[in-house]
């Protein structure tokens, strides 16, 4: 990047408040994918001001700008595909107000997804979108890429709990949208950018709706010795009318990987384990336990164990959110893919997975949100060799191919980002793809904010992919 | 409609079987929006049908209003202009229900007590809950965004609707989201369609999250001689441990309305908290028990748990709030007005203030501690207008001012002459005109009728 286009970067935010020497711009080429993108500068706005005179300057140089929260994203959404400047929120970081009486919280966007629960916890009161990362992944990333997590199973996501947000378009405008009330007459346009990672605006202030710790917590474990009795019990819980806050499966590769790292009790020799959580009032929750350690011995869970008090709770979640920092240990490197599949076909997309996996000849984990059918498929892979890359991302192609077979969809929380703009077409037809193109035009006409996400790039329209999917798994791209 | 209109009419009979064109003036009666009728009403049976209709009409800049049950056509400003009905409520089928998977794909005709039923055959419902309920159809329902006593527990449509298939303006056929709980591919475009009043493309498919009724459910009232009574008490709930479904403030003109529309025995005079708690013996048992305590603390006067019989009359009346008030005196506005907890006791004092000092008469109907139903009755006829537009005017500027978002759900037809329904659009408006150009650049879709005059 020219000279003179930093200067003026660092006339906004001060000298400390970019980086463009290539070492530095080497630890922004990364997100929690696979992708890699290289910026050209990095800046850091300290207010919202800031982001309306950078965006104003990016305008005047023609660069692209790419907004980025702590870098977690599973998609490449936070990466600069064409270049241009990553404007990272990081220093961004304050909650401006708890409304408690209200329920309500505003923060600036890289405020820490945690950290908003830790300050509203003397109110009772928390942020219920809870991701695996959500130690680092910042609010404004939740909203660009309207993240879920465990927990999402009865509260939703994060477009459940957002009312307002304040953005910057690409002209350098101010858009206050929705607010703290329930609703807003009009469009929700607070709905259609919750998810649009980053490609219609900036957003530079957050308003959440939080909610009340709940008063009783179950934590309950079920072993199985089959990975079929695990899915089933999934499917026979929400049948008999329970909606437990948390469902998560894990199977036995991974949960024997995750047990050598995080010693959460884990049995060595299980073939599956679900990690079921209930909460709520008291006496609600002590009647969906003992039905569920029914339901799940019904189905031949050999042992399903109730954590004892909050330390052990800690503890099996701890493996739960720290599986992919324990597969970390065991592989050189891994793919963690995100996809949705309607609950009941669980157990014969599972089946495909495995079949995946021995063609591909790579291991592949499976963790996953499995009360909302959200897989996550780990495929393990040597990024120093070529053929295995290669392997691995046709088999995650295949295994996202498979999941719209199914009726499901190509990803449940971690966004389209540039991992799946090329899949794109195996959910939607170029009729829908297009309507969403003049949207984001409706936003973003000149491609300004993030350019190369979400949708599959045009033909001839001098775009080059990185790493292209293979055809056969690409479906009609 | 024009002259050239008139020989463009016989070319929409090539769109739609026979008998599914109607332009005699009885039938189109029915489908009079704010005293405008239509030249002809058009029933497509598919996707097709209609899709090539809206090709015609967007090419002939014909404008077209997507009609259900006929329940919330009172909704928004007069059309301008309004050439064609498109009566969607042919296309009825359920066409995808997974009990399993607490999903179901339907067409927009469907109309709710038809979902319902199948539904609760299932042991599910669709925590939206419409007045009108053998008429009102899903489409409908989303269009205008109607909310319902599940509010406090569920949300709204924006909470549960996971997808939705859907017509341009142009013709287009298109869709967002999916069919699984939990989806974040492309941007939700149908998002955009929740409560846009047909403004955008007309809904073809929708695709709900269901849920599983409750073991069972237990309705309580508590009464307080002062507002001030009941909001302590819904403020101790909001503040505890209980999950309740319902929590809806009735004021003492509302809780007349009820008493005397639906055989209800409400305490008279006074301000009524109706809550409602759902699950296991134990868990009403507990709501029983802590509601009853927290009641007394606020000061109620009374606290009862209803029956059945009592429970359904008094739902149906949180559900038909808004028509009851509307269809109780000849002449009534009934707002809708999104506030945070803590500005409504304040905002409901100066409206009923304001009410009195118009001599009209209020009901007021809060909803889910965070929307206000207020509905201005003028005592007679005679001097309703002046004092009911006078007053109107002032309530808007009072919910502006204070952070509030209002709008007016029912007028009499000769205020909406003088007075919008919506809200000044605000520097919002030109991102909606410029989504409203992407979906209906020839603006034939319920044209006028919108906030922002879109």
């Amino acid at each position: 990047m020219q000279r003179s286009i930093i200067r003026d970067l660092e006339g906004i935010v001060g000298n400390s408040g970019v980086l463009s020497k290539p070492e530095d711009l080497l630890l922004y080429e990364y997100d929690g994918s696979v992708e890699e993108a290289r910026p050209e500068a990095i800046i850091f706005p300290r207010r919202k001001q800031d982001v309306v005179e950078i965006v104003n300057l990016a305008n005047q140089y023609n660069i692209s700008i790419v907004g980025r929260g702590a870098g977690t994203g599973l998609s490449g959404g936070a990466l600069a595909r064409q270049g241009g400047i990553v404007l990272a929120f990081s220093r961004m970081n304050h909650i401006l107000e708890i409304d408690a009486k209200n329920q309500r919280a505003v923060v600036e966007p890289g405020v820490v997804n945690l950290d908003l629960s830790r300050a509203t916890e003397k109110y009772g009161l928390y942020f219920a979108p809870d991701p695996s990362s959500q130690k680092s992944c910042t609010i404004g990333g939740n909203v660009s890429e309207n993240s879920g997590g465990p927990h999402t199973l009865a509260y939703g996501v994060t477009s459940n709990h957002v009312t307002g947000l304040e953005l910057v378009l690409p002209d350098g405008s101010v858009l206050r949208l929705g607010g703290r009330t329930m609703e807003t007459p009009g469009y929700d346009l607070t709905g259609l950018m919750i998810g649009s990672e980053g490609t219609f605006a900036l957003v530079v202030e957050i308003t959440v709706s939080l909610l009340r710790l709940p008063e009783d917590v179950r934590t309950l474990l079920a072993v199985y010795d089959s990975l079929e009795d695990a899915t089933d019990s999934v499917v026979d819980i929400t049948a008999r009318g329970i909606i437990p806050a948390a469902c998560e499966m894990l199977d036995g590769w991974t949960l024997r990987a995750v047990e050598a790292y995080v010693h959460a009790g884990f049995p060595l020799d299980s073939a599956a384990v679900l990690l079921i959580e209930v909460e709520g009032v008291r006496e609600a929750v002590e009647a969906q336990a003992t039905e569920i350690v029914e339901v799940c011995g019904r189905h031949r869970a050999r042992d399903v164990r109730r954590a004892r008090d909050a330390q052990e709770r800690a503890l099996l979640w701890k493996g739960r959110k720290e599986a992919f920092g324990a597969v970390g240990r065991v592989s050189a490197s891994y793919y963690v893919l995100d996809g949705v599949i309607p609950r009941t076909k669980l157990t014969p997309t599972l089946l495909r997975i495995e079949e995946i996996s021995k063609r591909c000849g790579l291991v592949i984990g499976n963790i996953f949100h499995a009360g909302d059918g959200n897989l996550h498929p780990l495929i393990l892979f040597d990024h120093r060799d070529p053929d295995q890359f290669r392997r691995a991302r046709a088999g995650g192609a295949e295994i996202m191919q498979l999941c719209v077979e199914m009726g499901g969809t190509l990803t449940g929380e971690h966004g389209v980002g540039m991992e799946k703009n090329e899949l794109m077409p195996l959910m939607f037809n170029e009729t829908d793809l297009d309507l969403m193109r003049k949207v984001r035009a409706a936003f973003n006409p000149v491609d300004r904010l993030n350019p190369g996400k979400v949708l599959p790039l045009g033909k001839g329209c001098g775009e080059t992919r990185l790493r292209p999917f293979p055809q056969s798994a690409a479906g009609n791209t | 409609m024009s002259e050239v209109a008139v020989s463009l009419l016989s070319r929409l009979g090539d769109f739609v079987a026979a008998g599914r064109i109607l332009t005699d003036p009885v039938s189109l009666a029915a489908y009079d929006v704010d005293g405008q009728r239509p030249s002809a009403a058009l029933l497509p049976a598919s996707v097709t049908e209609l899709a090539e209709i809206l090709r015609f009409a967007s090419t002939e800049r014909l404008a077209a209003i997507p009609v259900g049950g006929k329940t919330h056509l009172h909704i928004g400003m007069p059309p301008h202009p309004y050439d064609l009905a498109l009566d969607l409520s042919g296309m009825n089928r359920l066409l995808e229900y997974e009990p399993q998977d607490l999903t179901l794909g339907a067409e927009p005709g469907v109309t709710f007590a038809e979902l319902a039923r199948h539904l609760r055959e299932n042991g599910q419902f669709l925590p939206l809950a419409s007045p009108f309920p053998d008429r009102a159809t899903l489409g409908g329902i989303v269009a205008v965004n109607a909310d319902t006593p599940f509010r406090y527990a569920h949300g709204t449509a924006r909470d549960f609707l996971l997808g939705a298939e859907f017509v341009t303006g142009e013709g287009v056929v298109s869709k967002s989201g999916g069919r699984v709980v939990k989806n974040v591919t492309g941007y939700d475009l149908h998002k955009l369609l929740i409560g846009s009043l047909g403004t955008l493309a007309v809904m073809t498919r929708l695709n709900f999250r269901t849920f599983p009724l409750p073991p069972g459910q237990k309705m309580f009232v508590a009464a307080f001689g002062e507002a001030a009574g009941a909001f302590a008490f819904c403020r101790k709930i909001a503040s505890s441990a209980l999950q309740p479904r319902i929590v809806d403030v009735l004021d003492p003109g509302a809780a007349e309305l009820f008493s005397a529309a639906a055989s209800l025995l409400l305490p008279e005079g006074c301000w009524l908290a109706v809550i409602e708690a759902a699950g296991h013996n134990a868990v009403l048992e507990r709501h029983a028990r802590d509601l009853s305590a927290m009641s007394r603390e606020a000061g109620a006067g009374e606290f009862v748990a209803l029956d059945e019989v009592q429970r359904d009359r008094l739902f149906h009346c949180l559900r038909d709030f808004s028509a009851m008030a509307f269809s109780a005196t000849s002449t009534a506005i009934v707002f809708r007005i999104a506030t945070v907890p803590t500005a409504i006791p304040a905002l409901i004092g100066e409206a009923r203030s304001a009410a009195r000092a118009h001599a009209l008469h209020c009901a007021i109907l809060i909803r889910a501690l965070g929307v206000v139903y207020l509905a201005l009755l003028p005592p007679d006829r005679a001097t309703a207008f002046p004092e009911l537009l006078s007053c109107s005017r002032g309530l808007m500027d009072l919910c502006l001012n204070s952070g509030a978002a209002p709008m007016i759900e029912r007028c009499p037809r000769e205020i909406k002459n003088t007075l919008s329904v919506w809200p000044p659009a605000g520097n919002e408006g030109d991102i909606a005109q410029r989504l409203k150009c992407v979906f209906d650049p020839q603006t034939i879709l319920s044209p006028g009728r919108f906030r922002g005059g879109i």
